[in-house]
């Protein structure tokens, strides 16, 4: 048998990405396109009293200028979550938040477009913002239980109040995390054209069954009127899991000008036209007693929300099931600011929260003076602590143990401040990382060629995360076929609908998915085999036929074999079809599933000019089955880095006054650079989780995201002695 | 973006002709800061005059002591015996910007680069330096970028560049020449503070432009240095940076130069701390007592008063690596 999967095969599409070859939603084009610019709203609340597009209607090469006053209706408003805003753009004269679209500019050039949308003038009535989540804080409540709060606001075990007074040790801290951009590379883009009712929508979409049926409800459609097509994404991080206002947009000019229709938006309008992680403020009081164990822990998070939506940051959401702790309590609250509605931002709500909760284990280590490796060792949950059902898979005590061996844990001198090097103060903190692990209805067909190839097709997008490649490997592995024999159809809703790819979706579900259409088809080629005389497997019981180099075999009689490329020739068959379908089997599991992961960080800091450079970070992962050991260790990586940005430098500061993002630039939103990254270091501590999924593979891309903002900030307290519990850690906060 | 002219000047006196004739008209040399402000909507200018053919990119070392850089010179412009004999300079240029945008940017356009306030950069925020007389929506903003030092109550904006604050501890010269002739500069006057006028960031002339910046030879370079602070490793403006030079001659300081980037609207000249080393040996305690000099007189604003530490802290780096 061919062992494909787990190799580190090289990315499918790296070639192509490199050479210019790869084709993203921008790079598409349809003969007599249009291109429109989005006018953004100059003021954070209030209203539109008047547009006058006149003048932009006069600019060469203008189209049409479309506002609240002239717009089509959409037939109807779909539905949230995916639906990113609860209000269709142009919907009437409120305005929400700064650079919420008024007007549409339609020229036959993009610079047509931006030199007309400058030319639209629009009469604002003002009205008093709310500008930032301290000012709205007063004013925070329990979410409306809608489409856009997936999971429950409030939770609770026992009683946590009164075990928190009974704790013989007792910790209360408020900890603050910083509005954060996704900031792609790639703006988003969306190519619309109707053919009579048919509508063609090619978007830098995460998913692009999910966001079709956004698009049919909005253009009451039937969904098979509708194609959508993403096949690459430029970055996404989760703003491009949500049906953002200009994907609506695009459709509505196409048929108000009669032509295809392109909006790209701008680079300043990546930040504030597709989400942001929401700024929380979360309150933690743990109780425990003198030898670590946890009595009881409250976590109180809120999170700022647009005056459209009730978006709940889940920060409080995975805290109950990480620890062995009888008495919890869990809340999320919104607060509403005059910015847009938030999205999923790698890792939503789980990236926020194991900040707080993993500095606040942190803080309690250092109080009953315990190592914090061996305070949560003490606090395993050794099952799920809400369901009571065992976990499929959990490897996180692993997790603790290699990363800490790899790290030099046992370097650590355990006082704060005690280890320097020069000039430099030396710091060594860990944090621990859980997800809860989620599944999805994946479809996928893989087609067994009379080549010796197949092909798969399913709707997944390769976001970057490595899917075209670890999907190739598991239908590879499954068929006994090179990977290099594997093409892929993806990202296109004329093809199965695949998972989502979000979410940390892709390997268990749409794995699975690709993992059932290529047995399938191995079936039906084995099925060919034993019933054709002509075949040297002729008669055999297909249990005893395994798929082996590019064709069949006996497992036990490697000389009764053949190639799939002659049976199939032989038998005038061009192609074999295999179906996929997975469908989670959820709650009724039996088991509790999650992905773990434990993070140590070394930090060195000069004392005279403190800026935090994180010098070594090592992460362990617990996620059954590795699909493929490089994109593994890749995306791992991606995510630790993408989460050191947030630990210190990363922050969509408001405006205090207007509540405007100030930093809509890459110039301004830094992002790490190369010279901020030491070396990161990536294991994975997993064996295959067949209880998760056939496959046996869970989620990566969000668990490697959770835990690394607290172990920075408890190897900074390690370093310095100095605990900073609002992020992002910036130099000012350590002078 | 607004629709514009475009001309390649072929001379000097043909940029000037055009500078002078056309109110509208602008320079772009390496454009990494003019083409930003103009997709932005923050500069609208009705003609560009790309002054890329026009030469100046030469480095002329002057027989009676002291350099000549052209103003069309890249910013990586790298040479071992300007790194030689003004470190402080060559330091200060590599700690700006990106490989790219120094491949890219001129040592003119370094010079006349806007400060990157955002109540400057974003169009909907008011701004005295972007429309005079509008107000300053930095004022009640967010000031943790802004100026502790030379603010007015028009305009709290710092310069962004590196480079002049290494020009500013070099006592460098700005040349130009317009259509009324030529002129030499010295780089502090060069530089203006906002006052009630904002929008004026230099003493260029409308029909002038910049052809080069002179340093004077001396003792002084040879032993010059830049720190710059900031939140990330590379490619990020300073909090605060500090080009410092000393001339040591018998133990002691006998002249000193410091200077500031990112507390002002101009590269800072900071003559106390210069006065707190003159005579002494360059040791730790002098540079602290520099540090705490230059701090002094600082006026934060409310969320900035962490630039006034940063101010002695790289301050005394500064010295303490040149010591």
């Amino acid at each position: 048998m061919t062992v494909a999967i787990g190799e580190p095969v090289r990315r499918v599409e790296a070639r192509d990405k490199v050479t210019g070859g790869a084709r993203y939603t921008e790079d598409v084009r349809a003969a007599d396109t249009a291109y429109a610019a989005l006018v953004g709203s100059a003021i954070s609340a209030g209203r539109v009293r008047s547009i006058d597009a006149r003048q932009a209607e006069r600019a060469p090469g203008v189209l049409t200028v479309i506002t609240h006053t002239n717009r089509p209706d959409f037939a109807a408003q779909p539905p949230t979550p995916y639906t990113a805003e609860g209000r269709m753009p142009l919907a009437d004269d409120r305005i929400h938040y700064a650079g919420q679209y008024i007007a549409v500019v339609v020229a036959e050039t993009q610079e047509q477009a931006d030199h007309a949308a400058t030319l639209v003038q629009a009469d604002y009535q003002r009205t008093s913002p709310v500008p930032t989540l301290d000012a709205a804080l007063p004013a925070a409540y329990i979410p409306r239980q809608n489409g856009l709060v997936r999971f429950p606001s409030e939770y609770r075990r026992g009683h946590a109040e009164t075990a928190l007074a009974a704790s013989p040790v007792r910790l209360e801290q408020e900890y603050r995390t910083a509005t954060l951009s996704h900031a792609p590379m790639e703006p988003s883009s969306t190519l619309a054209y109707w053919e009579g009712d048919r509508l063609t929508i090619y978007d830098s979409s995460q998913a692009v069954h999910t966001h079709r049926a956004l698009v049919a409800t909005a253009f009451g459609l039937p969904e098979d009127r509708v194609r959508m097509i993403s096949s690459f994404v430029g970055g996404g991080f989760g703003n491009k899991s949500f049906a953002w206002p200009h994907v609506f947009i695009a459709p509505m000019a196409a048929r108000v000008v009669r032509r295809p229709v392109r909006v790209t938006i701008s680079r300043k309008q990546v930040f504030t036209g597709t989400g942001h992680m929401a700024a929380t403020v979360q309150a933690v009081r743990l109780g425990a007693d003198r030898e670590g164990r946890l009595r009881a822990l409250i976590h109180d998070s809120t999170n700022q929300t647009s005056f459209i939506d009730d978006r709940q940051e889940g920060a409080a959401g995975t805290t109950p099931y990480m620890y062995a702790i009888p008495d919890v309590y869990a809340r999320m609250r919104v607060a509403k600011v005059s910015t847009g509605t938030g999205g999923a931002m790698r890792t939503p709500g789980d990236s926020a929260g194991a900040f707080a909760l993993e500095s606040a284990l942190d803080e309690l280590a250092y109080k009953i003076g315990m190592d914090p490796v061996e305070l949560r060792r003490r606090n395993h949950a050794d099952t799920d602590p809400v369901s009571g059902r065992p976990w499929s898979g959990k490897r996180l005590l692993a997790c603790y143990e290699q990363a800490a061996e790899r790290f030099g844990w046992d370097r650590r001198k355990a006082e704060p401040g005690s280890m320097r090097d020069g000039d430099d103060l030396v710091g060594y903190g860990m944090a621990g990382g859980q997800r809860m692990e989620h599944q999805s209805r994946a479809r996928a067909t893989v087609h067994l060629s009379d080549e010796g190839t197949a092909v798969i097709r399913s709707s997944t997008v390769e976001i970057g995360g490595g899917g075209l490649t670890t999907l190739s490997q598991v239908a590879a592995e499954g068929l006994g076929l090179p990977v290099g024999a594997v093409t892929f159809e993806h990202g296109d809703t004329d093809l199965p609908a695949s998972s989502p790819t979000f979410g940390s979706l892709t390997s268990g579900s749409a794995g699975s998915a690709v993992r059932l259409a290529a047995q399938d088809a191995l079936r039906a080629a084995i099925e060919l085999a034993v019933g054709d005389r002509r075949s040297p497997l002729h008669g055999a019981d297909p249990d005893d036929v395994v798929a082996h180099e590019s064709g069949l075999r006996l497992r036990d009689r490697p000389d009764r074999a053949e190639s799939y490329r002659e049976l199939l020739r032989r038998n005038r068959v061009n192609s074999l079809r295999g179906d996929g379908d997975f469908q989670p089997a959820g709650e009724t599991a039996g088991y509790a599933m999650a992905t773990f992961g434990a993070h140590f960080t070394e930090v060195r800091i000069n004392r005279h000019l403190p800026r935090v450079r994180v010098v070594r970070h090592v992460a362990a992962f617990s996620i059954g089955r590795v699909l493929n050991a490089r994109t593994a260790r890749n995306q791992a990586q991606g995510g630790i880095i993408m989460r050191l940005g947030a630990a210190l430098m990363e922050s969509q500061r408001p405006d205090p006054v207007s509540g405007r993002f100030i930093s809509p630039a890459l110039t301004d939103y830094h992002v790490p650079v190369n010279a901020d990254i030491g070396e990161v270091d990536v294991l994975f501590v997993g064996e295959p989780d067949t209880n998760a999924n056939p496959l046996g593979a869970r989620g990566l891309g969000e668990i490697s995201a959770v835990g690394i903002c607290a172990s920075v900030a408890n190897a900074v307290y390690h370093a310095t002695g100095r605990r900073v519990r609002s992020l992002p850690i910036t130099p000012d906060k350590l002078l | 973006m607004l629709p514009f002219h475009y001309t390649r000047a072929g001379d000097i006196a043909e940029a000037l002709r055009i500078l002078s004739r056309d109110e509208g008209a602008t320079l772009i040399a390496g454009g990494t800061d003019l083409v930003t402000l103009m997709r932005d909507g923050i500069r609208a200018a009705s003609h560009l005059v790309d002054v890329n053919g026009l030469g100046l990119d030469e480095i002329h070392w002057l027989p009676e002591g002291g350099v000549r850089i052209g103003a069309l010179c890249r910013n990586a412009v790298d040479d071992a015996r300007l790194r030689r004999e003004y470190p402080v300079l060559a330091e200060a240029l590599r700690s700006g910007a990106s490989p790219q945008i120094r491949n890219r940017a001129s040592v003119g356009g370094n010079l006349l680069q806007q400060t990157r306030c955002t109540y400057f950069r974003l169009p909907e925020f008011a701004c005295n330096r972007r429309t005079p007389g509008a107000g300053c929506s930095a004022i009640e903003g967010d000031s943790h970028l802004q100026a502790i030092f030379g603010a007015s109550p028009q305009c709290t904006a710092v310069h962004p560049s590196d480079f002049s604050v290494a020009l500013q501890a070099l006592d460098a010269v700005v040349l130009t020449e317009g259509t009324r002739g030529r002129r030499r500069i010295p780089v502090d006057d060069f530089f203006r503070l906002p006052g009630t006028t904002p929008h004026l960031t230099t003493e260029l002339r409308r029909d002038e432009l910049v052809v080069g910046v002179e340093l004077p030879g001396g003792p002084l370079a040879a032993r010059s240095h830049y720190v710059k602070f900031r939140e990330r490793a590379s490619y990020a403006f300073a909090l605060v940076s500090a080009a410092v030079a000393v001339e040591v001659r018998g133990g002691t300081v006998r002249s000193a130069r410091v200077a500031l980037g990112g507390v002002a609207a101009k590269p800072w000249r900071s003559p106390a701390a210069e006065e707190a080393l003159i005579g002494r040996p360059l040791d730790e305690e002098a540079a602290a007592a520099a540090g705490d000099a230059a701090a002094r007189g600082a006026r934060p604003q409310r969320h900035n008063g962490y630039k006034v530490e940063l101010v002695r802290r790289v301050v005394r780096q500064a010295l303490s690596e040149l010591g």
